[in-house]
């Protein structure tokens, strides 16, 4: 089996599961590559690290290649994944309270140094965006973890309000309270923001 | 509409979810209180910032590491195990299952079905004095009521049989002499 990223599958994510499940493996390397990022971006906040970030998304890639029969059609894929991505996030998080270890907070991927040059036109655009990044990250960083995760799932990944309750497993009024109240005291995180 | 009831109705304002009459209620709040409009446009733009931010990508050996995970055997990724399930269920799952749908099945017999010795009981004639100490509960369903029959205690019975007992006219029937 390979990798490769240039499959080209026109199908829902419910038809490609299907077809993994009858042993078409090409279908499983479609789903890691739309969702990889996604779910990298969703546990990203929660850890503020790359490769521990990684490794969680990694796992749930891995689960889904063991556990794919257990995936039924009542629910959507992309609930049932993040749901996994979701509970593997939070295991990981309680081994690291329990091994009292902290992670420096990388809020940059890229691990490299700015070097100005000369003469380019949006290097000013460029330092803006990478500040205002980092800024709504440490906002969103301070959010308690039930309202980080809505949060993110809402705003950034702009998941539905039922999806999100179904991976979070709340109801749905909760959801839109959680969420009310999330972007209210981020807005408190951030007021100095212009 | 007080400012708890105004901070609880934003997020339903920003994605058009308010009914008319709340929403002109609460479009009546921002225009006397000039802060909570500068809230409301506030929480818009942060809204936009997370939907705009960049998105992360994983590394390009992202693909590279899962593979060698799924292919090495450290990881007991057991494909034969994926292979071997029943109905959707692990093989311990489904006999668990099986067991319980016996169960359950054996019950609901016992419930519905009464119990067959206990008809046979019901069909044989028998008076009060008659009713002896040990009756067999085995007598088949198919003894034939006879007055004339002849009542004993038989253990030996035999559940499949027909008991018919041969009536013996020799004793009643006398032939005349011509």
């Amino acid at each position: 089996m390979s990798l490769d990223k240039k499959s080209t599958f026109l199908y829902t994510d419910e038809q490609l599961i299907g077809r993994f499940q009858a042993g078409d493996e090409r279908a499983y390397v479609e789903l890691v590559n739309r969702y990889k990022d996604r779910l990298f971006n969703f546990v990203f906040p929660f850890f503020g690290d790359v490769e521990q970030s990684e490794d969680v998304v990694q796992d749930t890639m891995l689960r889904l290649y063991e556990k794919k029969h257990y995936y039924k059609e009542i629910a959507k894929f992309s609930t049932w994944i993040y749901t996994i991505a979701r509970n593997l996030a939070n295991t990981e998080l309680r081994k690291r309270k329990r091994r009292k270890t902290t992670y420096l907070s990388q809020m940059s991927k890229e691990d490299r140094q700015y070097d100005i040059p000369a003469v380019q036109d949006d290097v000013d655009q460029d330092l803006q965006n990478e500040f205002m990044r980092n800024r709504i990250n440490l906002a969103i960083d301070a959010l308690p973890e039930h309202f980080k995760t809505v949060i993110i799932l809402r705003d950034i990944q702009e998941l539905s309000y039922d999806d999100i309750s179904n991976i979070v497993e709340v109801p749905l009024g909760t959801i839109k309270s959680r969420i009310n109240r999330a972007r209210l005291q981020l807005q408190a995180e951030l007021q100095d923001l212009k | 509409m007080n400012r708890y009831q105004f901070e609880d109705l934003i997020s339903e304002y920003i994605e058009n979810e308010l009914s008319l009459s709340k929403r002109k209620k609460f479009e009546a709040y921002l225009e006397e209180h000039p802060d909570s409009a500068q809230l409301v446009n506030a929480i818009k733009d942060n809204i936009v910032r997370l939907n705009q931010m960049q998105a992360l990508k994983t590394s390009g050996s992202f693909n590279e590491h899962l593979l060698e995970k799924i292919e090495n055997p450290r990881f007991n990724i057991d494909k034969d195990q994926v292979r071997s399930m029943i109905f959707g269920l692990t093989p311990g799952y489904a006999t668990l299952m099986m067991g319980f749908v016996a169960t359950f099945i054996f019950i609901s017999l016992q419930l519905l079905m009464p119990d067959v010795d206990t008809q046979i009981m019901k069909k044989v004639h028998l008076t009060d004095n008659d009713i002896p100490a040990n009756t067999n509960p085995s007598i088949n369903h198919n003894i034939i009521e006879d007055q004339d029959m002849v009542h004993t205690i038989d253990d030996s019975v035999r559940a499949d049989s027909t008991i018919r007992l041969k009536k013996d006219f020799s004793k009643k029937m006398q032939f005349v002499n011509d």
